[in-house]
């Protein structure tokens, strides 16, 4: 059980500059962020083979795919990845449904019954009914979603997912983000993840490598990473919020009650808007750090429907703002607040000081639903 | 076999293009693809054909398939009765269409994305099961081009054919050399005929070809479906 998913000590040579990842780690989703140029494809490229020049040693689940030490380099055929690349890379003479059994398993070396089916892929991905369609008439959406349902039905023993959400509205960006959490929690598929939107890192990723001109930052659980001073203006910059995870007690008319934490746990509860969401299923939702407030006393009289008491774990100074880290009374889960320094030191802010989160029920977005409730998610 | 001029053209073109496909697609699949430094110089011996007077190719081709030449009866064990043939047209002609289908087919494989390639290896592919399911059909419209090119070529050729196979009516005697030698004795009616009936031919050709090379016609994406 301790036997590390991945174990990636890569070099990358680029034009400009060499990527490198050196990681360890037991978890199973893994981040990658960064700005552009940092070596997040490049890196995501030698994973698959495509780049012979790339040297180190690649293991996944015990299996090796590069030791350059040992003069071992599997083919990108023998490598049982799916890739989704941002360009997608469908297969412009096939229709849709050919595409999407590119790489249905074949052969005596491949698994018998296929884990993932197509029907039930492009049922989930929006995509019945696409069978026959031409590639080129699609929108870029559709492509992204096919070229998701191709990787899948594959039957990987690695994803490589390159900013699948970046070509999607909002609505269908909610309903991917959810049908991924859904895929990686069923699955348990070892995949690593690349975006520069960090809400969407926090909410497929268990661990974040954080990249910049090809140099690992920082590497941690995203909400402890985003948070380090060196790397929260990159977070900020990447669209950073507070996400969090709960069991959907009741929704009715506009408003909904969530409870954080997984089932069974008494954790503190939510008010959010409704739309989207059911009782009984798991939301994931975000709230940026600044639109939290802290109140130093118990506060009465205000419209905002979700006062939250708590103690401060953490405090950190960046830039002109600190980042407070309350831990909730109820469950513990953590919530930031990013306040000015003079809010802070009038509040006497400091670890351990008991106080009251002051949050709009309007300040949560839906980011998602499914998956596994509780920390570690 | 006796055969007129104008269906000896048709058939030593046809022969031609058939043994020059599979060499000049595979070498254009090399040069599209292939990294070196050496490369250069195999593009230009490739090219070499279409640059040299016909005549020149047809004296070597000459030379290297005599009695005595490296490649002739005598260093190979038994004859392969090339010389004054319709196979030796159809040689001549192969060898002077190469350059032609081999540099149609390079640019053909240039246009085809190797990032589509590397996707079709991620997804279990061979390299053989690549270049066949993936590279050729997306290749495939520029592998006419050069096919139709070629056979054009191959069509007129004139200088090596003649050298190669000589000037025999009925058995090596093409369109290309027919038209040379009716002008030679002053057969003006002739000469006239066969301008007239080459003309026809190529013009199906070229508006064939043009019909077959045409982008297939895409309805404009519509609005999607509710």
């Amino acid at each position: 059980m301790n036997s590390p998913t991945f174990r990636l000590h890569l070099r990358v040579p680029l034009p400009r500059l060499t990527a490198e990842l050196d990681l360890e780690t037991t978890e199973r989703v893994l981040g990658l962020f960064g700005p552009s140029g940092a070596g997040k494809t490049s890196l995501l490229e030698a994973l698959a083979g495509w780049r012979p020049n790339a040297t180190g040693l690649i293991e996944v689940e015990g299996r090796v795919l590069l030791d350059s030490a040992a003069g071992l380099r599997l083919p990108p055929e023998q490598r049982r990845i799916g890739y989704v690349p941002q360009d997608t890379l469908l297969f412009p003479h096939w229709d849709v449904g050919k595409n999407v059994e590119a790489g249905t398993p074949r052969g005596p070396a491949r698994r018998a019954p296929a884990r993932i089916r197509s029907e039930r892929v492009l049922e989930v991905l929006d995509l019945a009914g696409f069978e026959r369609r031409e590639v080129a008439g699609l929108s870029a959406g559709e492509r992204q979603r096919v070229a998701l349902a191709r990787a899948l039905v594959s039957d990987p023993a690695l994803l490589l997912l390159d900013e699948p959400l970046a070509n999607l509205d909002a609505p269908l960006r909610r309903r991917l983000l959810s049908y991924l959490l859904r895929v990686l929690d069923e699955f348990r598929i070892p995949t690593i993840f690349v975006s520069h939107d960090a809400a969407e890192v926090e909410t497929l990723c268990t661990l974040v490598a954080v990249l910049e001109r090809g140099r690992l930052l920082a590497a941690g659980p995203p909400a402890q990473v985003f948070l380090a001073p060196g790397i929260f203006p990159l977070a900020e910059a990447g669209g950073f919020e507070n996400v969090l995870t709960g069991v959907v007690e009741a929704a009715d008319g506009g408003a909904a009650r969530v409870r954080l934490g997984a089932e069974g746990v008494r954790g503190a509860i939510l008010h959010c808007p409704a739309a989207g969401l059911r009782p009984g299923v798991v939301a994931v939702l975000g709230l940026p750090a600044e639109e939290v407030l802290l109140a130093s006393v118990p506060p009465v009289g205000l419209s905002a429907r979700n006062i939250l008491p708590g103690a401060v774990r953490r405090v950190s100074q960046v830039g002109q703002a600190v980042l407070v880290v309350v831990g909730l009374e109820h469950g513990g889960a953590e919530v930031v607040a990013k306040v000015s320094a003079e809010a802070c030191s009038e509040l006497g802010i400091r670890e351990g000081r008991p106080v009251h989160l002051v949050i709009k029920s309007q300040s949560f977005r839906l980011l998602g639903t499914g998956g596994t409730a509780g920390p570690g998610r | 076999m006796h055969l007129p001029p104008i269906l000896l053209s048709l058939s030593v073109a046809a022969c031609a293009t058939a043994v020059v496909l599979p060499p000049a697609v595979l070498t254009g699949f090399a040069l599209a693809r292939w990294r070196s430094r050496v490369k250069p110089l195999v593009a230009t011996i490739v090219l070499l054909p279409l640059v040299l007077p016909p005549t020149a190719v047809g004296y070597l081709l000459l030379s290297l398939l005599g009695r005595e030449g490296r490649l002739g009866p005598r260093t190979l064990g038994f004859d392969p009765d090339l010389l004054f043939t319709w196979k030796g047209a159809c040689l001549a002609a192969a060898v002077m269409s190469f350059p032609v289908v081999a540099g149609t087919a390079r640019a053909a494989f240039e246009r085809v994305s190797t990032r589509l390639e590397a996707m079709g290896r991620t997804l279990g592919y061979s390299p053989y099961a690549v270049f066949l399911r993936i590279t050729l059909p997306l290749a495939r419209r520029g592998l006419a081009a050069a096919a139709v090119l070629g056979f054009g070529r191959a069509l007129g050729e004139f200088g090596a054919t003649v050298l190669v196979a000589g000037n025999i009516p009925g058995r090596t005697q093409t369109a290309a050399v027919a038209i040379f030698d009716a002008i030679q004795v002053g057969d003006d009616r002739g000469v006239a005929l066969l301008l007239v009936s080459m003309a026809a031919l190529a013009l199906a050709l070229v508006g064939g070809a043009e019909l077959l090379l045409r982008p297939p016609q895409r309805p404009e994406p519509g609005p999607e479906a509710p």
